[in-house]
């Protein structure tokens, strides 16, 4: 089965740091992968490059077996990445609903129809709509996206990449700053969104407990280089993975 | 809570009615009012709806006046022509500016948009055979509506000119921003990152929107040459642009009305007290200081604020 995605050799420096090097991922059609590693181990970096955020300052990322390397963050999406972000990322004095509705009108076009268009915000509020009932959001559709509880807007936020219907879903840390309980219950709305829409996701996660249970196959990174790869039952056996996470580096 | 729809009827009576009670002074400065008004209200369209703060709007408002300026006073068209040429002209030119300018954002935006129009202000003073220089261009006259028709010469038929143009205006750009590209240009205000991730380069947005406002903005400049009879370098000087940020914010930014409102509250605010004093500006600066601390959101933000509370 060819991969869904592939990196070959990425890599990405920042002046003398080697943020991420030599990297070879192979993911395939509706895996859920999850990427970990200690702070610092260039995990956002990776997903920048994967996004097309940030250019790489070598090898190659492989979508659907098209190289998409030269292409910008925009046309990547439009392809079928869609990303969420470490540091929430949402438009937060429009609606909840209006946050979903434009990602879906972004990626689907007729984006320049200055006047009527109403054909274009229903069609796009419809699949809104869909999105936020999938995330248990859509009691909120008509609040400011800025007085939701953080929990909440991290829903948010995957609730706009999922209603882009992409085939690769980037998330970046997804439970980052919830408590335990909000944890548990993200984890399962990652479940269940990954098995309803079918999704390709890649998971950056901080956190190892967290993806054990969720993810098929596991990829470790250590300064910038893939130190392990398998499933949570490989990884956690792995020596220089534990090495990695206890040896004082995180 | 009285439906929007309520009170746009209401100003539209308004409109037709006030100038039949007026006396011909203050019709004269209601036509000020509404031209100030177009101008800040296409100002809102990219401050407040796509968050591009432009420190050189008046340069589009001079563009349109001396357009047309001279289209009346050179070839004699009627009226219209001459706003079609102010406000193709401010577009045309907002098109290279536009370009060179959304590459930068926030303060750099800014300071673009000022350069640029701190320039073009320099060719308005120097062009002199064009221009006139600091003299400017005296002696515009107010044309027909259309070839053979009579001329606009009566204060009753440039106003309802004036407020027609305002109105279409308005419900122009209120569609635009309630359109899928109006709503493009909110989320851009509010997250450019997240807007670029989620699949679209913003700058096209921001060039297409930096064109409407300018020509907008041309328009009102193209009202305000044959309305004051005269198209000079003042109304392209960055001190118009900075006024203009001010009614943006005294009326209520991201609401089109409010800057409306705000540009008439400033030059009432000017036309009132200049004639007391020089030092009308102090008391200009102490309003906006008080709606800016006391009512954020301006004049409509906050009845808008109000009127949902109650």
């Amino acid at each position: 089965m060819t991969p869904l995605l592939e990196t070959r050799e990425l890599g990405r420096a920042f002046g003398a740091l080697q943020a991420v090097a030599g990297v070879n991922l192979a993911v395939q059609p509706m895996e859920l992968r999850a990427v970990i590693g200690p702070n610092g181990a260039g995990k956002t970096t990776l997903f920048h490059l994967i996004s097309g955020l940030l250019a790489p300052t070598s090898g190659r990322v492989i979508f659907r077996g098209d190289d998409v390397t030269a292409l910008a963050a925009p046309a990547r999406c439009r392809r079928g990445i869609s990303r969420t972000f470490q540091i929430t990322s949402i438009f937060p004095e429009l609606s909840v609903l209006e946050n979903v509705r434009v990602a879906v009108q972004l990626k689907a076009g007729d984006n320049f129809r200055l006047l009527g268009g109403r054909s274009v915000l229903e069609a796009s509020e419809q699949r809104a709509r869909d999105s936020l009932r999938l995330l248990g959001l859509i009691d909120r559709a008509d609040e400011l996206a800025s007085t939701l509880p953080h929990g909440d807007q991290r829903l948010l936020e995957i609730a706009m990449a999922v209603a882009q219907e992409p085939e690769l879903l980037l998330l970046d840390e997804p439970t980052q700053g919830l408590s335990p309980e909000d944890t548990v219950a993200t984890v399962g709305v990652i479940r269940q969104v990954a098995r309803e829409r079918k999704l390709t996701i890649i998971l950056v996660e901080h956190d190892m407990d967290v993806v054990f249970d969720l993810a098929d196959r596991i990829s470790v990174l250590h300064f910038g280089q893939l130190i392990a790869e398998g499933t949570a039952a490989e990884v956690r056996a792995n020596a220089d993975v534990q090495k990695a996470y206890l040896g004082g580096l995180d | 809570m009285i439906p929007s729809r309520l009170w746009a009827l209401a100003a539209l009576v308004a409109l037709a009615v006030v100038p039949w009670v007026l006396a011909r002074h203050q019709l004269s400065l209601l036509t000020d009012l509404l031209i100030a008004g177009l101008f800040a209200m296409s100002l809102d369209l990219i401050m407040g709806y796509t968050g591009m703060v432009s420190f050189g709007h008046a340069a589009y408002f001079g563009l349109g006046a001396y357009a047309s300026a001279l289209v009346l006073l050179h070839f004699a068209q009627p009226v219209p022509v001459a706003l079609l040429a102010g406000a193709l002209l401010a577009g045309a030119v907002a098109v290279p500016v536009g370009w060179f300018s959304t590459r930068a954002t926030g303060i750099y935006f800014a300071m673009l948009t000022l350069a640029f129009a701190q320039f073009l202000y320099t060719v308005a003073y120097k062009w002199r055979d064009l221009t006139g220089g600091s003299d400017g261009i005296a002696g515009v006259p107010k044309t027909a509506l259309f070839w053979g028709g009579p001329s606009l010469t009566s204060p009753h038929a440039f106003y309802f000119v004036v407020a027609t143009c305002v109105v279409v205006s308005l419900f122009v750009c209120l569609a635009v921003v309630r359109s899928p590209f109006g709503r493009a240009l909110q989320a851009i205000r509010e997250n450019e990152r997240r807007f670029t991730s989620l699949g679209r380069d913003p700058r096209p947005f921001k060039l297409v929107v930096f064109v409407i406002a300018a020509a907008f903005a041309g328009l009102a400049g193209a009202l305000f040459a044959p309305f004051r009879g005269f198209a000079s370098p003042e109304v392209m000087f960055w001190v118009f642009s900075g006024q203009g940020l001010m009614m943006v914010i005294m009326g209520g930014i991201g609401t089109l009305v409010g800057p409306i409102l705000g540009a008439m509250l400033f030059i009432l605010i000017q036309e009132v007290l200049s004639s007391y004093t020089e030092h009308w500006m102090i008391f200009t600066g102490v309003v906006f200081v008080l709606i800016v601390i006391f009512l954020p959101g301006g004049l409509v933000g906050t009845a808008r604020r109000l009127g949902a509370r109650a």
